[in-house]
């Protein structure tokens, strides 16, 4: 099970005036809540968030998080980043209860190369990149492995495929498609061809809507 | 050429183009996006030759995902023509397009020649874009 440590501070300072305060300063806002206690605001350092960040696999890592001297074990539940700036503008904690199980993402790893892609040239598309489970905290795997080796053309691979660590319950539909190899593009670009040529040809407008009851109205108002 | 397939009305006002992309700003599709750095309009034939651009440059493997669809009708009013007498006719498509959000994706090709085709298909297109992977542009944790 990974895990990590990190420090924050309590602040008692809400709404978006204090966060923008607070991100000037090279601090981050975030909040810490669970079954156990109250919801409770925090203050995080910029630049120790970033590092850890770096370090860990934000979804699956229990972080030991030390809010003014009192440490307590959490997950973090949510960043929200800038919509495209490298920036981080609030992060949710749960803190976890001993005995109760948490529901998690965890990364999909896809291990080797297809046979269809190998051999024929295919293009892999992983449709499912992470799988919701149910496990206990102490039981979190990193990632789940899945061995793609034997994947021809047209082949699929399920949820139901998946082999899971023992305590681990997947959340997810067993009939949800997690990777499929697709004939090469060059097949299908045979098929995109002649509809990007009808699209070309009538450079007239779309039809629109309800417009002949429009000119019903319009005659009916000129009578 | 993308373009809607029936619409409610032919004519749109212009509006005005304010905030940042709360919604499809993050890769979900492919594993490398190409995201808009500041708002504007991307017409039709500007999607069109980008998508071009994206798969001459990746040949055979890979696939391509277009993320923005050109439904706002732009009009004009014909050459030397007086001021006045209505709103011209249609004479093109654009996607709205606000910072952040991810207008194509790419998937199934080296990360070299995801850069080498993102960069061909940015050239074609009107707003300032960047290369984004699926990691740096994910929101939720």
């Amino acid at each position: 099970m990974p895990s990590a440590q990190l420090a924050a501070t309590t602040r008692s300072t809400t709404g978006k005036g204090a966060a923008r305060t607070m991100r000037r300063s090279g601090r981050v806002p975030g909040i810490v809540y669970g079954h156990a206690r109250a919801p409770q605001s925090l203050a995080l350092d910029k630049h120790e968030l970033d590092r850890l960040l770096e370090h860990i696999s934000a979804e699956n890592t229990v972080v030991e998080l030390v809010v003014d001297g009192k440490s307590s074990r959490t997950l973090i539940r949510e960043i929200q980043r800038h919509p495209f700036r490298r920036q981080i503008l609030h992060v949710d904690f749960q803190e976890l209860v001993a005995g109760e199980k948490v529901t998690v993402r965890i990364p999909i790893v896809l291990v080797g190369t297809a046979a269809g892609v190998r051999v024929d040239g295919g293009v892999l598309d992983q449709t499912l990149r992470d799988l919701e489970i149910e496990v206990d905290p102490a039981n979190i795997p990193n990632h789940i492995d899945v061995d793609i080796n034997d994947v021809l053309i047209g082949q699929s691979i399920h949820v139901r495929d998946l082999v899971l660590p023992p305590g681990v319950e997947s959340l997810t539909d067993m009939d949800t498609t997690v990777c499929v190899c697709a004939a090469p593009r060059a097949v299908i670009e045979t098929v995109v061809e002649p509809v990007a040529e009808a699209g070309a040809e009538p450079a007239a407008e779309p039809e629109v809507i309800r417009k002949a009851k429009t000119d019903e109205e319009t005659e009916e108002e000129s009578k | 050429m993308l373009s809607p397939k029936r619409v409610k009305f032919r004519k749109m006002f212009k509006g005005r183009t304010r905030g940042l992309a709360t919604r499809g700003n993050t890769v979900v599709n492919g594993h490398y996006g190409l995201q808009a750095l500041e708002p504007g309009w991307v017409s039709n034939r500007q999607i069109e030759a980008a998508r071009v651009a994206l798969t001459r440059h990746i040949k055979r493997g890979g696939k391509v995902w277009i993320r923005i669809f050109p439904d706002k009708p732009i009009t004009k009013k014909p050459a030397e023509t007086r001021m006045g007498k209505g709103k011209g006719s249609p004479e093109g498509w654009v996607a709205v397009v606000k910072p952040g959000r991810v207008m194509f994706e790419l998937e199934g090709v080296t990360p070299e020649i995801a850069v080498k085709a993102m960069a061909l298909a940015a050239a074609k297109l009107s707003v300032r874009s960047k290369f984004v992977t699926r990691d740096e542009a994910h929101t939720d944790a």
